[in-house]
């Protein structure tokens, strides 16, 4: 049950790509896969920003909180 | 935005034949609107029976609040989210929501790897024997979506790994059905058990409904 769907060319530079496979190497993914993990991401960053939500980083073990600015 | 819909079968009860259904990759408007006039009243049905039969509150569905409206809502338009819905006589028999985007594996084996974590999963009231409806319609709702997440899985290149936290008279199922590992309760999320499928469970989850 597989949508359709559309080939693109992108054009990355050396350490943009070495990021890519870095990831899909860590993440054991290709890097369609990576890529289109990441929109899904920036799609729901940008939706809960836009709704007035924060976006934060907490420290597992101390607790402390800090506030990624989406302006 | 484009519906898949593939054919299944599911298992009717009172005949015992295995009966045409469609899988949707979606919960549209009409999944929305069984959900409010079906499924709602054979709910309550469900609940009479439990009282006249005197059942104890904790035999009761735990699932009552779910608002499947409020839940297709919130998926509206997000890449990460995914609804599916099972139809068969022309009435949605189970619904799914999954998450691609928001869960890592915790395995030690999978650790922080990409799943796909079911987020919600409900069968219609008249298949649940847990609301003493007997016989219950179709028997293999449950089975089909985890599939159906299992096959997302493997699409999105996650290999099949599924994750989910149950609500404990779901437990079993996941545990001994679905063959997934159980992580333990998470005070994060209500102190529910949580259990991942790895590929390896996934493969064997497929293998097993194939031999059925």
């Amino acid at each position: 049950m597989a949508a359709a769907k559309k080939t693109m060319t992108l054009n990355l530079t050396d350490a943009e790509m070495a990021v890519l496979e870095d990831l899909c190497e860590k993440k054991d993914l290709s890097k369609t896969s990576v890529l289109r993990q990441a929109l899904r991401l920036y799609q729901l960053v940008e939706a809960r920003v836009e709704k007035g939500d924060k976006l934060f980083f907490e420290d597992e073990k101390t607790k402390q909180k800090a506030e990624i600015m989406m302006l | 935005m484009t519906v898949d819909i593939s054919s299944v079968a599911l298992l009717e009860v009172q005949s015992g034949e295995f009966v045409e259904a469609a899988l949707l990759d979606a919960i549209q408007e009409q999944q929305i609107s069984d959900w409010d006039k079906l499924w709602a009243p054979a709910l309550n049905e469900g609940l009479g029976r439990l009282t006249a039969a005197l059942a104890p509150k904790s035999s009761w569905p735990q699932n009552l609040h779910w608002d499947w409206r409020e839940k297709a809502a919130a998926m509206n338009g997000l890449l990460g989210n995914q609804g599916f819905s099972l139809v068969c006589d022309g009435v949605t028999q189970g619904l799914m929501a999954v998450d691609m985007v928001s869960h890592r594996c915790r395995l030690p084996e999978q650790q922080g790897k990409d799943l796909v974590y079911i987020e919600f999963l409900e069968n219609a009231p008249w298949n649940r024997s847990e609301l003493l409806f007997r016989p219950t319609k179709f028997r293999g709702v449950g089975t089909l979506l985890m599939v159906a997440a299992i096959q997302l899985s493997i699409e999105q290149g996650f290999k099949g790994r599924v994750g989910l936290h149950a609500l404990p008279q779901s437990e079993e199922w996941y545990r001994q059905k679905c063959g997934m590992t159980d992580m333990g309760t998470d005070q994060r999320v209500q102190g529910l058990r949580y259990f991942e499928m790895t590929a390896l469970q996934a493969t064997a989850f497929i293998r097993k409904g194939d031999s059925r």
